[in-house]
């Protein structure tokens, strides 16, 4: 890893820009996004279909690279990192959570979360069944997805995010895929993570998920629309939409 | 066990109809390496064995003082030299009047060079001189063994021997007379070994032939060189001995088979394993995504999914070696105990075994590379994306919408063909290695038999041809017998031609002017007629000796060596003989105390009554059929057609492996339309009918690549076998190439069927529901 490191374990990005494409079809998806997130808290970051709030998160997560800006992520200068390198600090620092729940369909819950250590070399297998009794899943460890509910399979998802214990946790529409109150459920999962110290970002069309953040940070047209700062969040049980 | 490794195991499992499929082909190109090459290494090997045992002469030599040419053959480092007497005489073995052959051999002492195997009987004894070996395939054919008599027409008339045993012999592991007569009625040759003293004295003459056995450290060149300067006139190798050179054209088929047989097969394994894992990368791309977003580098990913393709080849090549190993002990056993070779190695050699289950692997790997790298390239925001829809429709498809007028099954059908390019080239390439494989099987007995009918309906006219002492009266009985169409003196002798340094051994004939016992066909496919003056060769001898027509040669003969010109250059299926007018070649061979007539017979005349008669003729002291060798050939026709069978059901399995796999695939990637259609109520019928003409309409668009190539394959595997004994040019039956394309599109169609019960299976619920998700 090239990039300058610092010790703040949190985020920090300054005049962020993403342009796809180029000349008349160039899309701006972001146009100078300027945000500090400290280690240990809860953002949802809002905004309507386009708005750029995907584009944002994957920057941030190293999936995606930015086209100007400078971003530093726990600690880590990836603004200038080629994307091949962005794997390792993936691996290090950050753990996903998607919409579709990108499952393994042949491998059962601990052998789903087994195989992202394996495959990253990061994380120890022997603490996966206690990662998975964390997640609520410590007597379906050994059911295949197919025999799992939507929000057991989402929670396979957090245990599988948590395998590499990364710094900061993205969850990309956690709920997407949900029903009410299994979305509580999962949303109560984030927040629990949340109390015992992990920085989570969560990435939402979802007003009502942003009432469990510290913050909200609301994107309209690839630009910050606002940041409401949450004094009082509420408990994920009494989220409903 | 790793998770990786558990996932592996059973995403393989969920395919294993298709990856059972792709292990099939692999095997089967595995089995078919380890079969032929093996069967070849056994083959060398037991012809070695032989060679090596009975001392198998390196180089012969004709022409010269045999004594002298031995001794320069010595004195230029040859191991074992000497010289023999070989002679040509008519041989009455049982009823049966032919031109056999003589050989000595020493009688108190065993030959260092070209010595026999005595399997029935015992050896020459001194003390016996009318005591003789019979070789092996003789024995068989005229059901003689020890004790026995039979009569050798010497210088003094018939003379009765006794066999004493029977023996195999290194030179006449394959019984033919020359490179001119590989092919011919094994009633018409016999092969007599007896004492070297005693056949001089039969035949009033010394020895003429040389032998040398090289040995470690001997150079060929200089010892052939050494020989020469002595005064041999030809000094042929023993790649170039008649048994050597036939067995080697079959060698080379085992060579060639190992190679190209198995190439095909793996080659549309490759494919295939390219098709099904491509269609898996596609489907676990958001995985892959998730697992990139998770750190995992991109050469993990690499491993992982070409992993899975050398695991399908590993699988595929260790059963394709456990059936190669005793198929090729088989083809060894049954090969060597058809032809009576005496030294059968059978061994599976452990290298071999290892190299096909290594080409299986790798072509299971390589299959799997392009996919993997696909896979590796995975942008980790794909874990974002659901599976990514279908690319915006191309010209193509544009192009095919604006056909109205066509039923839009059809154009569905049309524009999937553009739609996964990968799928149709996978569906083509299968229907065209599929034709390579059956077509080059197919052109080679279709060209073998048309160079049988060649030979026997263009060229060799004569229905028999008979040898009578001279001044017997036979000739005037025989012209004047019933059935007798036509008549002709014929003069035939061993001849070597000579020019520009090289040599090459073969037979001349002399025919009448205006024969009806020839044809002569000329390079272009002319008609040539017997020249007043020169000579007529096979064009082989055109490269071998680089001549030309007009040029002069030397034909050197046991009478003495003689001036002529090339008059021309015939184009014969088997052998390369020579040729000249009855004056010209009588001028040029030596008197023998016989003389040789062709025969024509009339159409209802009776072949067995014929030989029977003319054979009871006073003076008669040879006689062939002609056409015997075609019975023989419709004999072998059987195994011949087990063989084209054998390859026509590979060329099926091939076929339906790689389109079974290409259709699994279409049916799984197009699930959701599919059940869409489904749930729409259309039935299944219409809708795997709709597969189906996308999958037989690529197959259609194989079928005409095949065939060039099918054909061009035929020709290049034929060209394979091409040299001086025989001139092979595929020439196909009008029903062959459509029958060809024809099983193959019924391979095609066979194939729909595991694919329209896959549709039929299709959980329409599950996937509306998963596609609303």
């Amino acid at each position: 890893m090239t990039a300058e490191t610092t010790t703040d374990r949190g985020v920090r990005v300054a005049g962020l820009t993403k342009v796809f494409g180029e000349g008349d079809s160039a899309v701006h998806a972001l146009k100078g996004i300027d945000l500090e997130i400290s280690s240990g808290e809860m953002i949802v970051v809002l905004g309507p279909s386009g708005s750029g709030k995907t584009t944002l998160c994957n920057i941030i997560g190293g999936i995606e690279t930015s086209t100007d800006g400078k971003v530093e992520v726990a600690g880590v200068d990836i603004s200038d990192v080629a994307p091949a390198r962005l794997s390792d600090f993936r691996r290090d620092h950050v753990g996903f959570i998607f919409q579709f729940f990108n499952l393994i369909p042949t491998l059962t819950a601990r052998e789903n979360v087994e195989v992202i250590i394996e495959m990253t070399g990061r994380g120890d297998k022997t603490q996966v069944p206690k990662v998975l009794e964390a997640v609520g899943l410590g007597d379906r460890m050994d059911s295949f997805p197919s025999q799992l509910s939507g929000g057991q399979q989402q929670r396979v998802a957090v245990a599988r995010a948590l395998a590499t214990d990364p710094d900061i946790l993205f969850a990309d529409e956690p709920t997407g895929a949900l029903d009410l109150p299994t979305g509580q459920q999962i949303l109560g999962l984030l927040q629990d993570l949340h109390r015992q110290g992990r920085t989570i970002i969560a990435v939402t069309h979802n007003a009502s998920v942003a009432q469990i953040a510290d913050r909200v940070i609301t994107l309209v047209d690839g630009r910050i629309d606002s940041i409401q700062v949450n004094d009082s969040p509420a408990d994920a049980a009494d989220v409903t939409w | 066990m790793q998770a990786r490794t558990k996932k592996t195991f059973r995403d393989l499992w969920r395919q294993r109809t298709q990856v059972i499929a792709v292990g099939i082909t692999i095997a089967l190109g595995v089995m078919l390496y380890i079969t032929a090459a093996g069967a070849f290494q056994n083959l060398t090997a037991s012809y070695d064995a032989t060679y090596d045992r009975l001392g198998f002469a390196d180089l012969i030599a004709t022409g010269g003082d045999p004594e002298q040419v031995a001794q320069a053959a010595l004195d230029a480092g040859a191991a074992e030299a000497i010289a023999r007497t070989q002679v040509d005489p008519p041989m009455l073995l049982e009823d049966t009047k032919l031109l056999g052959r003589v050989v000595g051999l020493p009688s108190d002492g065993r030959a260092p060079v070209d010595d026999v195997d005595v399997v029935e009987g015992d050896y020459l004894d001194p003390s016996a001189p009318d005591s003789i070996l019979l070789e092996s395939h003789a024995a068989g054919t005229f059901d003689l063994g020890p004790g026995d008599s039979l009569e050798i027409y010497t210088a003094t008339g018939w003379h009765a021997v006794t066999v004493a045993g029977v023996a195999d012999s290194a030179e006449y592991l394959w019984p033919a007379r020359s490179r001119q007569d590989v092919l011919s009625d094994p009633h018409s040759f016999a092969v007599v070994f007896a004492d070297e003293a005693t056949v001089q004295e039969w035949f009033a003459t010394g020895p003429t032939q040389t032998l040398a056995l090289l040995g470690e450290g001997a150079d060929e060149e200089t010892v052939t060189a050494a020989m020469k300067d002595a005064g041999a006139s030809a000094v042929t190798t023993q790649d170039q001995q008649p048994s050597q050179a036939t067995l080697n054209e079959d060698l080379q088929g085992f060579d060639q088979m190992s190679v190209a047989f198995p190439a095909l097969f793996l080659i549309a394994a490759g494919v295939a394993a390219w098709v099904l894992l491509t269609r898996r990368i596609i489907q676990e791309r958001p995985v892959i995504g998730t697992m990139m977003a998770a750190g995992a580098r991109r050469g993990r990913i690499l491993r992982h999914y070409l992993a899975q393709g050398a695991l399908i080849g590993l699988v595929g090549s260790v059963v394709g070696a456990i059936l190669g190993a005793p198929l090729n002990s088989l083809a060894t056993s049954a090969y060597t105990g058809v032809l009576g070779v005496p030294d059968t190695v059978v061994r599976n050699y452990p290298w071999m075994i290892a190299v096909g289950i290594a080409f299986g692997v790798l072509v299971g790997a390589l299959g799997a590379l392009g996919p993997a790298v696909v896979a590796s390239r995975t942008a980790p925001a794909q874990a974002m994306r659901p599976i990514a829809d279908a690319s915006p429709p191309g010209a193509w498809s544009r192009l095919v919408a604006r056909m109205t007028g066509v039923p839009v099954g059809l154009r569905m059908a049309l524009r999937d063909l553009a739609r996964s390019t990968r799928r149709t080239f996978a569906t083509m390439l299968g229907t065209v290695l599929a034709l390579v494989l059956v077509l080059a099987s197919v052109g080679m007995m279709s060209s073998i038999l048309e160079a049988i009918r060649i030979q026997f309906d263009e060229v060799e006219l004569a229905d028999a041809t008979v040898t009578v002492q001279d001044a017997s009266g036979a000739a005037g009985a025989i012209e004047a017998m019933e059935g007798v169409a036509a008549f002709e003196d014929v003069v035939a002798g061993e001849a070597t031609i000579l020019a520009n340094e090289e040599s090459y051994e073969t037979a001349l004939t002399g025919y009448e002017p205006g024969t009806a016992m020839h044809g002569f066909r000329g390079v272009d496919g002319e008609t040539l007629s017997v020249p007043a003056d020169g000579i007529l060769v096979g064009h082989a001898l055109q490269d071998l000796l680089s001549v030309d027509v007009g040029d002069a040669v030397t034909v050197s003969t046991a009478a003495g060596d003689s001036q002529t010109t090339i008059a021309g250059f015939v184009d014969e299926p088997m052998g390369t003989s020579a040729y000249a007018s009855l004056d010209t070649a009588s001028a040029m061979l030596p008197p023998t105390g016989v003389t040789s007539h062709s025969l024509l017979f009339t159409e209802d005349a009776d072949r067995d009554a014929m030989r029977q008669a003319i054979t009871d003729v006073d003076g008669v002291v040879a006689y062939q059929d002609s056409r015997a060798i075609l019975s023989i050939v419709q004999q072998y026709l059987g195994l011949f057609y087990v063989f084209i069978g054998a390859m026509i059901l590979l060329g099926a399995v091939l076929a339906l492996a790689v389109m079974y796999v290409t259709m699994a695939v279409n049916v799984v990637e197009r699930t959701g339309e599919l059940a869409t259609l489904r749930a729409a109520g259309v039935p299944l019928r219409r809708v795997a009918g709709a597969i189906a003409t996308e999958n037989m309409l690529a197959t259609l668009l194989g079928v005409p690549i095949g065939l060039l190539l099918g054909v061009w394959a035929a020709q290049a595997f034929m060209d394979t076998f091409n040299d001086d004994l025989f001139s092979l040019t595929v020439r196909w039956s009008w029903w062959a190439l459509p029958a060809a394309a024809l099983g193959v599109l019924l391979a095609a169609l066979a194939s729909q069927w595991p694919a329209s019960r896959q549709i039929a299976r299709v959980d329409i619920a599950r996937v509306v529901r998963e596609r609303a998700s």
